[in-house]
């Protein structure tokens, strides 16, 4: 029983940290991107590479796989976000960051390899460790981290504020001599950062397999519908929350409905509750 | 001849062209490609109201797609039904998924509804695995084929082509009449559409629910075509190829989805070598259309045809006629 | 649109489609191969056709088949039903090939089975689900793997009269193949007299087993039966079993001795007390392997750059394919399908490298029960295995 809930939340840390680089790209942005899940898959891939298969020092292929994540998340504010935010039509950097998370997925297939392939140990540990196994506790303890580090990130610099400035009104935001695009372009750095860490301690759990980018785009939005858009904390919950409920459908039904019932939580949070658990109201302009 | 005229004409060529293609074609294997065509555009049909003109993302309709399908196996397969009954049923039973589906998710916003049909794709795939008693598990089910006449190649074209008309004639006729205006302010901008009276949620549903029936009917041709259905058969990527035949034929017309479809479906026939590239270049073709030309291909080739057309400009300057101003002016000194 | 737009659009489909095309029939004898090159199971894919093209390469240097060349014409269908069911068609109809090879994947060939038996095409089956082959509804399909139903019982045979164990545990994936066959080990045992324990499906991505696994050992078993192609759920499977530190036996499908599993494991002793099913020709007797398979390892190593990291049999199965198409024609005289059909049903022991194969007009499954074998999975060396203790 211990073991559904240590495995339940580690999976559901990697869930949340979705959840998190979410948050960052909205709080600049507006925009939800559906690359986010692959920066996920980005960073536990090269970090894979880096480390098993350049022989690089852990260290280093951490670096590694963090500027990955970074790089693309960038990536995906110039291409698909940045010239789509300039037009008025509403849906279009759905679209665009649909066929960037596409494309990105499909290199990385047909690079990689379709198989999961190993993850290497990042600290020595023997495999008989069982619940203490650096797999749970490594993503658990790093994502907290991530949301305690963005909180204060967004309360006490100078820069959360001016993320928070360009999300409330750009155009304000530029009247006041803010860069609004620099300001944007840094925020989805940031985001691909966290999503590539988070990608990377989560590793040893989810093997660094191509195919987990979609998946984690989908769930991590479940996380992050169920604890509310623009809360760190409901990022937290929500991931938690969908983690745990993962797990103990496994056990309990097997592992036959999974999907169904991670998507059942969403729907029936977002009957209830359509901003989530944490989320503001959000006023709609007219 | 007039213009309206001349659309006509055209049409009914196209129609001839159409209606004749089993006997200009070469092989069974181009007739099979053209069928399918014929079923995928079904759907497409449909969608294209959802997605093209209402703007509803909605990337996750394979799994109408299947369900359909599996309708159709297990009704007129394991069942024994009419196969043309059968069809019909599953028409009926997609636009209730529909329904089922898009009651809740409507009322989201773009991403939330993009996501939850994606995750309803995903849903549906899982359940015809785990319902192996009913849906055949990961062995899948055998589908006959349709009833005579329409049960040689030739006839299940026809079938195909016949249903297929239907459809596009309804999407027309929605398309032009005021709905089709509705649909497309609904997309543009929805609190502008509310304010002068638009039901938005019900036209929503009802414009989903109507895909749902196309994808049960596109579902059923579907399955009879590839006459044994397997859940992987119906892979996420299939919803985004109709995704990306709409978005890249261009949203708001009806042939432009069309000239989509049928490009995208012959395109990986005739670069079998690419064949792995295939999904890549389905996301590469959709940014490079989302980048450069919004408005799809259909607005590429109007736009070309303007300009070699050289019609006349439809604005034009308007230029006082100062002779005659003054002729005027003068009249009226003289009478005053 | 206007009316030109019309025109244009025309044209644009009427090009496509029309461009979508393949040579007509010549004097080559064509053979058809349906591979998933990429997507999953490309592994055993790939291999396969390396034997396939060496076949065709080999009969083709000696002169080809009664003086004609054959031509090899190859579709990657990269796993997916709808693609392999195109292209089955443009085999069939537009190439006009007269034999098919494939698909590999079982899921595919369910597809494509009732489609090549309407359009008349002789067909070698090399997927293993029992369902492809039925005399009466694919009277043209002849299949070259063994059954699933026969690695499964040399499993079971292995764990219940060998292992001596009774209390069975059968983990499959979410698959199609997993649950048919997880669903088939389940009717086996029982014919056995044994009902499983426990059985479970696992989503083949599944990162964390340690549930399932305490389920098995909670429920008492002392034997577990993966029947799954997925490799990293095997690996999974064997870390967690090490992890727990549970010594039970795992006897099933030859993807548990699969290579690359090597390095997908935790510790090299997980791969210990680890059986799987396995043939004759891929195995090692006092050190040899049977003659036939060591001839043709030696003429292959050297194209596949002078060692061999996969599973050998793949390679001979493809080989084998081919080879059998040319005893057919060779036999028949001709590449008419009612005398391919005629010539194989009444073939008997044919000698291949893969195996020994007969057909009868009431049986289309080639393979003999006797070429099933179970092997101990960590002992690969250049393909081949050894065989598990007696």
């Amino acid at each position: 029983m211990l073991t559904v809930i240590v495995s339940g939340l580690a999976i559901g840390a990697v869930y949340a940290a979705a959840a998190l680089a979410y948050n960052v790209m909205y709080s600049t942005s507006k925009v939800l991107s559906v690359t986010t899940g692959h920066l996920c898959m980005l960073g536990g891939v090269f970090g894979a590479w880096f480390i098993a298969g350049l022989g690089l020092p852990i260290p280093v292929g951490l670096a590694g796989a963090i500027a990955v994540g970074a790089l693309f998340g960038w990536i995906t504010e110039i291409v698909g976000v940045r010239r789509v935010l300039a037009r008025s039509d509403e849906h279009l950097w759905l679209l665009s960051t649909l066929a960037l998370a596409t494309m990105i997925q499909q290199a990385v297939g047909l690079w990689w390899g379709t198989e999961p392939k190993p993850f290497p140990r990042l600290i020595p540990q023997d495999f008989s460790a069982g619940l203490f196994d650096q797999k749970y506790w490594l993503p658990i303890l790093v994502v907290i981290l991530m949301a305690a580090g963005l909180e204060l990130f967004y309360r006490l610099t100078l820069w959360g504020k001016l993320f928070q400035a360009t999300s409330e009104d750009a155009f304000a935001a530029r009247a006041r001599g803010i860069p609004t695009d620099r300001v944007r372009s840094l925020s989805y750095l940031l985001s691909g950062a966290v999503g590539g860490l988070a990608g990377f301690t989560a590793g040893q759990l989810t093997f660094a397999f191509f195919a987990l980018g979609l998946s984690l785009t989908l769930n991590g939005f479940i996380a992050l519908a169920v604890g509310g858009l623009g809360s760190n904390l409901g990022a937290l919950v929500g991931g938690a929350g969908l983690g745990l409920l993962s797990a103990f459908a496994t056990y309990l039904f097997g592992g036959e409905y999974q999907q169904t019932i991670a998507v059942g939580l969403l729907m029936l949070v977002l009957l209830v509750r359509p901003e989530g658990l944490f989320g503001a109201k959000r006023v709609r302009p007219v | 001849m007039t213009r309206g005229r001349a659309k006509w004409a055209l049409a009914l060529v196209f129609g001839i062209v159409l209606v004749s293609l089993p006997y200009w074609v070469r092989d069974l294997y181009q007739l099979h490609l053209a069928s399918l065509i014929g079923a995928y555009w079904v759907l497409i049909a449909g969608l294209n109201l959802v997605v093209g003109y209402t703007g509803q993302l909605s990337i996750g309709h394979v799994g109408l797609l299947a369900v359909g399908s599996y309708c159709f196996a297990i009704l007129a397969g394991k069942l024994g039904l009419d196969p043309q009954l059968s069809m019909a049923i599953c028409g009926a039973l997609g636009g209730l998924v529909g329904a089922v589906l898009g009651l809740p998710s409507l009322r989201l916003p773009g991403f939330y509804f993009a996501m939850a049909t994606m995750a309803f794709a995903l849903i549906v795939t899982e359940l015809s695995l785990a319902q192996g008693d009913v849906t055949g598990g990961g062995t899948g089910l055998s589908v006959p084929g349709f009833s005579a006449p329409f049960d040689t190649p030739w006839g299940n074209y026809w079938l195909i082509l016949a249903i297929g008309t239907l459809i596009t004639w309804l999407t027309w006729n929605v398309a032009c009449l005021m709905w089709g205006r509705a649909l497309i302010a609904v997309r543009d901008s929805e609190v502008a559409a509310a304010s002068v009276g638009v039901g938005i949620f019900r036209l929503k549903l009802t414009v989903f629910i109507f895909s749902g029936v196309t994808a049960g009917i596109g579902g059923a041709l579907f399955a009879s075509l590839q006459s044994y259905i397997t859940p992987d058969t119906f892979v996420f990527e299939i919803g985004l190829f109709f995704f990306v035949c709409i978005i890249i034929g261009g949203r708001g017309t009806i042939l432009g989805p069309f000239i989509g479809t049928v490009i995208l479906t012959a395109l990986p026939e005739l670069v079998a070598p690419l064949a792995k590239f295939g999904t890549f270049f389905y996301g590469l073709t959709l940014l490079v259309v989302v980048l450069l030309i919004p408005e799809g291909f259909g607005r590429l080739v109007e736009l070309a045809v303007a300009r070699f057309s050289g019609e006349p400009h439809r604005s034009h300057e308007v230029r006082p006629d100062l002779v005659r101003l003054g002729a005027a002016l003068k009249e009226r000194e003289v009478a005053s | 649109m206007r009316p030109l737009s019309w025109m244009r659009a025309l044209s644009i489909c009427a090009l496509a489609f029309a461009a979508a095309t393949g040579a007509g029939a010549q004097e080559p004898i064509k053979i058809g191969w349906l591979s998933s090159l990429t997507g999953p199971l490309s592994s055993a894919a790939i291999a396969e056709n390396q034997g396939v093209q060496f076949a065709i390469d080999e009969i083709n240097n000696a002169g080809g088949i009664l003086g004609r060349k054959i031509e090899l014409l190859t579709r990657d269908t990269a796993g997916e039903p709808t693609k392999a069911v195109n292209l089955a068609q443009q085999l069939a109809f537009s190439d006009k090939v007269h034999f098919i090879i494939g698909p590999v994947n079982s899921g595919e060939s369910l597809a494509t089975g009732p489609i090549l038996a309407r359009a008349g095409m002789p067909n070698i089956v090399i997927g293993a689900i029992d369902e492809l082959i039925d005399v009466k509804k694919y009277p043209l399909a002849f299949r070259a793997i063994n059954t699933n139903t026969q690695w499964i019982e040399g499993g079971i045979g292995y764990g219940l009269d060998v292992l001596k164990r009774r209390k069975v545990a059968v983990i499959g994936d979410t698959s199609g193949y997993g649950t048919s066959s997880a669903k088939t080990a389940g009717e086996l045992l029982e014919k056995a007299g044994v009902k499983p324990v426990y059985t479970v499906l696992i989503d083949a991505n599944k990162t964390d087993l340690t549930d399932e696994m305490t389920k098995a050992r909670a429920a008492g078993a002392d034997v577990l039966m993966p029947w799954s192609a997925a490799t990293g759920l095997m690996a999974r499977l064997l870390n967690t079993r090490g992890s727990m530190g549970w010594d039970v036996p795992v006897v099933g499908h030859p993807a548990l001795m699969a290579l690359p599993i090597k390095a997908l494991l935790n510790k090299p002793e997980y791969w210990e007390n680890v059986f799987a099913a396995g043939y004759t020709s891929t195995t090692y007797v006092d050190g040899k392997l049977p003659e036939r398979t060591q001839k043709l390892v030696d003429q292959v190593k050297p194209a596949l750059g002078g060692k061999i990291d996969f599973t050998f049999w793949w390679v001979a199965l493809g080989y084998d394919t081919v080879k059998i198409i040319e005893h057919a024609v060779k036999t028949a005289g001709s590449t008419d399908p009612a005398k391919f059909k005629d010539v194989l049903e009444k073939t008997t022991d044919l000698p291949g490298v893969y195996a020994t194969y007969s057909w009868s007009p009431t049986n289309h499954n080639g393979f003999p029960d006797k070429n099933i074998v179970v092997n101990s999975a960590n002992t690969f060396k250049d393909g081949s295995y050894e065989a598990a203790p007696r």
